[in-house]
């Protein structure tokens, strides 16, 4: 394997991301803060005012006011609480919770548990072969007593944009509860939270250079969500317990950095993926990309696609090992009863071989056009050894 | 999470091939992950010279028929049935429990030579 710096070869930016030098210098600052934000001595205060400034520019990254936005620990707790708090107050006549197929684990599990705990009636939307899930198909499965609909900005496996101000028309329109998973799109795409008139949406640091157990919901109306965690009243009393401020610190500085840089970073992947659809095109190897490829559709920063007659995840290890490139799958090692599969890529309609053969390349800031170069170069060389060692090599 | 002995073996197997005119060739496969893998051995005198194989699958189930054929080279083949389960499951060291799959492929590689090989190898031990 050629020596180089392990983020050259980094092309997995939607499973996490590198924290900026900004981010890492505001933590660090934030290391010795000891003080406990809610007392009243002077450093309490002045750790309140990091919290506060904190929250302003996340708000301000999501279009929002700082009011409106709550600390979680990450992604995962931002999805768990908008679903389950905002479905307390229904437990009593639990009604119907509408959802798609492609959702995060994050979102599955924690509507699938309230459908088994509480007695929700779920409704579970497969996208189309592009990816994407059709107003049509969320309009159609609208019902009178549908308590929550639940539906993410951009998918991670496909990187496809679903459409989520059409369906919070929707929403506002039958007075429904509406969800946005945006983890995959805040610091992607320009997100302006009041204009998409969703009633809650879910972000999370490490996906745009911020650090790893920190991330935020966006909340328009508190009165239409419980708090999961109870306690000393922090975070408005909708979220208590001390707070993480060290991370909070990194999440702020990367929401800040991330809308002042955020047209730029965008624009850069673009080029990135443009260099790469146009490299794969020139190929001699048999590519075909899974979902939308072209930039309105899709995040800038990913492209799904299969290589026929290759297993994705040996694919994957190979290029790791040989070339030190780093991807994800589509299909991780199966035991002998079951395989796993992607549920997004079946939910779209993939064929089992396909899934398999599938990889995601996600790229980002720190991505440099001879980086697509050395990828598209490793896929091939990688490939045509793994093909060698095939029936037909 | 792979070892260094699966890494090894499936990143720079030595043993990819083809044989012409081999002693013995066989195929076996895991119908649910689909993995696919084709053992050729040439022999002389009950011993074996070489062994190749053709393998679409898993990396963990591509380095299997690599050590598999490895543990091969220069064997008495009357001697194949006196590799103990154990002995066979430590030759891919510590997997994760999603590739304990490639232990049966590699009893299942091992299993189809004994029997392959058994006639032969009762006449040379006789």
């Amino acid at each position: 394997m050629m020596d180089m710096h392990p983020i050259e070869g980094y092309f997995d930016y939607n499973a996490t991301t590198p924290v900026s030098e900004a981010a890492a210098a505001a933590m660090t600052a934030a290391l010795r803060l000891f003080a406990n934000p809610s007392g009243r001595t002077r450093p309490s205060t002045s750790n309140r005012e990091l919290i506060r400034e904190s929250k302003a520019r996340v708000a301000r990254l999501l279009g929002t006011v700082p009011e409106k936005v709550f600390f979680t620990s990450g992604g995962s707790e931002a999805n768990n609480w908008a679903i389950k708090g905002s479905l307390l107050n229904d437990l009593a006549a639990p009604g119907h919770i509408l959802t798609t197929a492609i959702e995060h684990p994050s979102v599955i599990e924690t509507i699938r548990y309230c459908a088994r705990q509480f007695g929700f009636e779920v409704t579970c939307l497969k996208p189309d072969a592009s990816g994407a899930v059709s107003l049509e198909a969320v309009a159609d499965a609208i019902r009178p007593d549908t308590r929550l609909i639940s539906m993410m900005y951009a998918n991670n496996e496909t990187g496809v944009i679903q459409p989520v101000e059409q369906v919070a028309a929707l929403a506002r329109a039958g007075d429904i509860p509406f969800h946005v998973d945006a983890v995959q799109a805040v610091g992607k795409r320009p997100l302006d939270v009041e204009a998409l008139g969703a009633d809650f949406v879910s972000l999370s640091a490490h996906k745009f250079y911020g650090p790893k157990g920190i991330g935020g919901l966006y909340i328009r109306d508190i009165d239409r969500i419980s708090p999961l965690i109870h306690g000393g009243g922090q975070e408005m009393a909708m979220r208590s317990g001390t707070e993480n401020l060290v991370a909070i610190a990194g999440l702020g500085e990367a929401a800040d950095e991330c809308r002042r840089e955020l047209e730029r970073w965008d624009r850069h992947c673009l080029d990135c993926k443009q260099r790469l659809l146009e490299r794969l095109r020139k190929t001699a190897i048999e590519t075909r990309i899974n979902g939308l490829s072209d930039c309105a559709g899709a995040l800038s920063n990913t492209l799904n696609l299969s290589v026929p007659g290759v297993r994705g995840e040996a694919l994957a290890l190979l290029m790791e090992k040989k070339d030190g490139i780093v991807v994800s799958i589509g299909s991780a090692c199966s035991n002998n009863k079951t395989r796993q599969l992607s549920p997004v890529l079946q939910a779209m309609g993939l064929a089992d071989e396909a899934i398999q053969s599938a990889i995601r390349i996600s790229f980002g800031r720190f991505t440099r056009l001879d980086d697509i170069d050395r990828f598209v170069d490793s896929l091939e060389r990688c490939v045509q050894q793994l093909k060698t060692m095939s029936f037909n090599g | 999470m792979y070892n260094d002995i699966i890494i090894d073996n499936f990143s720079d197997p030595a043993h990819v091939g083809d044989i012409d005119g081999p002693e013995y060739q066989y195929e076996i496969g895991n119908p649910v992950c689909g993995d696919r893998i084709r053992i050729q051995i040439s022999a002389t005198g009950g011993r074996v010279d070489s062994a190749r194989f053709r393998a679409w699958g898993c990396a963990t189930s591509v380095a299997t028929a690599n050590i598999f054929c490895a543990s091969l080279e220069r064997l008495v083949l009357a001697r194949l049935g006196e590799r103990s389960d154990s002995e066979i499951e430590a030759m891919l060291g510590e997997l994760e429990p999603s590739q304990y799959h490639c232990v049966e492929i590699l009893q299942q590689l091992h299993r189809r030579l004994v029997d392959l090989a058994g006639e032969d190898c009762r006449e040379a031990t006789t």
